[in-house]
């Protein structure tokens, strides 16, 4: 109860925070704000100084920094996010549509890397040592390395244009996910791995783990029932954290594949200059965020009763 | 009907093919238990690890085992798999780090009656019912082994071992550390095996232990049998000077102190001192005076408050109530020595370092230190190595050198020997004898009556307080294993 508390007045804070900072971020960006909404709303080659000064009339923009700000944060309170100032439709909408094909790409990002990291980790970590483990490691260091656009089109150049098996960017079908959510997967496995890996080294080493065995069960019952148990609490803990990356990710890979989702929608709001939209995206993000960790601390509680009742 | 265990000259080798253990043979017989006796490294371990087929990675066995029809060697410890848990049963030493802390006690002993055994879920969970009940454990079933307390997860891991239906039970020092009391209960538990028609093997340095489960013992010293026969015959009449000397480390044998020269300087006093943890009263109204080269006993059961009382009369904790007064203002002259070695070093610096550092922080000379460790009969060239390098007594008596680099007037000794072997404790409490015989005074707190008896001038015993019940002794219990 107290938990749930806890986490509503932190998301609370989390909201105002993201506000108060993207307004500021968005106001400091060089370069004049009206001409950059205009050329969005009209295109580049027809902006002209009319054009611009109808929008700053439209939108008020010259006007002072705080009630703007105020404005915005009572709209917030009334759950009104706006409109967007390029397309004129409602925040609220855009941002539901996009977070759909987001949410699409993370989770079955997310499901790919579980299902190529924590496996391969437990693996390695049952022959510390092994050719496996030390693969694995040199795998991992290299994946977690490389920057997701890089890897993207590393992708891209070789499945896509060499291969030609699988579309470059676009969405629609199941070839469309491939690439993006692998592309998310490799980094987000490299990590699970080295961590299921280093669990796993663990518990096989400790002394329950041995008295298991003494007491009659088989290899594969003392990993099915004490192994992956007690490795599954710091992969949980691993998952949590690993949600930033998730997040940080769908902005680059959106882009990199044109993936139409909420990161490659704060891309474009963020060149238009279109800060309600900016606004919107990021709290939805960041709520999101918060979320997820309140479902994560969920069932950290669930598999490690050691926490509670303290 | 257990099946007899004959073991024929079972050896043991490390990588390098030097033998560890020389050749020796057993037999393991219903209802006669078979006791190795002999002090920490002295390879009794290996035996017992060799016969089960769990020795450490890099160690080779050579011998024959057989039990019933079944013959296996000692050389393909792969072979003793299918044993385990079904004819043999080990008895984990730690039993708090044996269960698997995520799970519940009763699914720890049920797993064996079901995987094991081959019963059903249903009645595998009332088997394990069973089987904790009859250790009175019934209450527990349903706790994780954080909410145990050590004897508790000890009967825990008990039942679970023997679940699988092994009737040979093997355990290596099963009562390494524990109190008084716990200790007699695992001598209970593990005589009522025996007299159950199971057959035991235990692997000590507990004398006590030793004497109260009786059999057979053997003696092992540096990776060889010194001595073997009837328990009886072998305490009354040890034939060979080794084991009469580990007979002698029993506390029980000891010669007591001689008394202190009385109307010295007093160096602590303390009025009408209260102390509480956690919300429950510990001590209540004590006063003491302690002089020099005086040595005081602190007994009393685990969690009673022995260690508490300790931090506030060194000034790290203040009490609740009452005066604590320290008469020599020097600057870390009341000192603590700590009940287990290797947690009060750094792991992964060489002991000398840790040394140098001690003598540069405190501005010591530091050609005090040569003889200092030559009166602590400790190698020069023990200070190149890191703290698991070296013996459980080596490092209690370098932390004992520690201490003494500071010149103490006072010192805390918390448990200092309840991990050690006897004659490796022997030495040590000599050590804090000769200590108080230089005007230092010592308090020493132990679960072992007969070392107190046998090495103080007077003792103070601490009940834990107001009216601790069988619970919160677990819970007290806990709170001391973690803090």
């Amino acid at each position: 109860m107290a938990a749930t508390g806890y986490r509503l007045l932190q998301a609370l804070l989390l909201a105002l925070f993201i506000g108060v900072t993207t307004f500021a971020m968005m106001r400091s960006l060089p370069g004049d704000m009206a001409w950059r909404i205009a050329a969005h709303r009209y295109g580049y080659d027809l902006v002209d100084a009319d054009a611009v000064r109808l929008v700053q009339e439209e939108l008020a923009l010259g006007g002072p920094l705080l009630p703007a700000l105020v404005q915005w944060l009572t709209d917030m309170v009334r759950l009104d996010f706006g409109t967007s100032l390029v397309s004129g439709e409602s925040v609220i909408g855009e941002i539901t549509h996009q977070l759909g094909a987001s949410l699409q790409l993370a989770a079955v990002a997310l499901a790919l890397s579980l299902l190529l990291g924590p496996p391969l980790g437990i693996l390695a970590g049952l022959k510390p040592g092994g050719w496996l483990d030390r693969g694995l490691l040199v795998l991992a260091s290299g994946l977690r390395a490389m920057p997701q656009f890089l890897l993207g089109l590393l992708l891209i150049l070789l499945v896509s244009v060499r291969l030609g098996w699988l579309p470059a960017a676009g969405h629609g079908s199941a070839g469309h996910f491939v690439l993006p959510a692998l592309t998310l997967a490799l980094g987000l496995a490299a990590l699970s791995a080295r961590i299921a890996r280093d669990a796993m080294a663990a518990v096989a080493a400790s002394p329950f783990y041995g008295f298991a065995r003494q007491k009659g069960l088989s290899d594969a019952q003392v990993l099915w029932r004490h192994g992956l148990r007690n490795v599954s609490v710091p992969l949980v803990t691993c998952l949590g954290l690993q949600f930033v990356t998730l997040v940080e990710g769908v902005v680059v890979v959106e882009s990199v594949f044109g993936w139409p989702g909420i990161g490659h929608g704060l891309v474009h709001a963020i060149f238009g200059r279109d800060v309600p939209m900016v606004q919107g995206t990021a709290l939805v993000m960041g709520l999101t965020f918060v979320l997820l960790n309140a479902l994560n601390d969920a069932l950290q509680r669930r598999l490690d009763p050691r926490g509670t009742g303290r | 009907m257990t099946p007899r265990l004959e073991a024929d000259d079972i050896s043991v080798f490390d990588s390098d093919g030097a033998r560890l253990l020389e050749p020796v043979s057993i037999r393991l017989e219903p209802g006669r238990p078979l006791v190795v006796l002999g002090e920490t490294g002295s390879g009794k371990s290996l035996l017992s690890q060799a016969l089960t087929g769990a020795l450490p990675r890099g160690l080779k066995a050579r011998g024959r085992i057989c039990l019933g029809d079944t013959v296996l060697d000692a050389a393909r410890p792969a072979d003793h798999r299918r044993l385990w848990g079904r004819e043999i049963a080990v008895l984990p030493q730690e039993p708090w780090l044996s269960l698997d802390p995520l799970m519940r006690a009763q699914q720890q002993v049920s797993e064996s009656h079901s995987l094991v055994r081959g019963l059903g879920r249903l009645r595998a969970e009332q088997a394990a019912n069973r089987d904790l009940a009859a250790l009175g454990l019934a209450g527990a079933a349903r706790r994780y082994p954080h909410q145990l307390s050590g004897g508790m997860a000890q009967r825990v891991a008990f039942a679970a071992a023997r679940a699988g239906g092994a009737r040979i039970l093997i355990a290596d020092e099963p009562t390494k550390g524990l109190d008084a009391e716990r200790r007699d209960e695992v001598a209970a538990l593990l005589l009522q095996e025996v007299a159950a028609g199971g057959s035991l093997m235990v692997v000590t340095h507990d004398l006590d232990l030793a004497q109260r489960l009786g059999g057979e013992v053997l003696v092992i010293r540096q990776g060889a049998l010194v001595e073997r026969g009837r328990s009886a015959v072998i305490f009354e009449l040890p034939h060979q000077d080794y084991t009469r000397r580990l007979l002698a480390a029993d506390p029980r044998r000891w010669a007591t102190t001689s008394p202190a020269q009385t109307g010295t300087e007093t160096l602590l006093e303390v009025q009408d001192l209260s102390l509480s943890r956690g919300g429950r009263s510990l001590i209540e109204g004590l006063s003491l005076r302690v002089g020099a080269g005086e040595i005081v006993g602190i007994t009393g059961p685990s969690g009673c408050g022995k260690s508490s009382l300790g931090d506030v009369l060194l000034g790290l904790h203040g009490p609740d109530s009452g005066r604590v007064e320290r008469s020599v203002a020097r600057p870390h002259a009341y000192q603590k020595l700590f009940q287990d070695p290797p947690s009060a070093f750094p792991r992964t610096l060489p002991l000398g370092t840790a040394l140098r550092d001690l003598v540069r922080r405190h501005r010591l000379d530091a050609a005090r230190v040569a003889p200092l460790m030559q009166r602590l009969r400790l190698r020069p060239d023990l200070l190149e190595r890191r703290p698991g390098e070296v013996s459980g007594g080596e490092l209690q008596r370098l932390a004992l050198l520690r201490v003494m680099l500071l010149e103490p007037v006072f010192l805390f000794a918390d448990e200092p020997t309840s991990r050690l072997d006897p004659i490796t404790q022997q030495e040590v409490i000599g050590l804090l004898r000769e200590l108080a015989c230089q005007g230092c005074a010592v308090l020493i707190v132990s679960h072992d009556p007969e070392l107190i008896a046998r090495t103080v001038h007077r003792s103070i015993a601490l009940t834990g307080g107001n009216g601790a019940g069988p619970d919160d002794r677990s819970h007290a219990g806990l709170a001391a294993a973690f803090g």
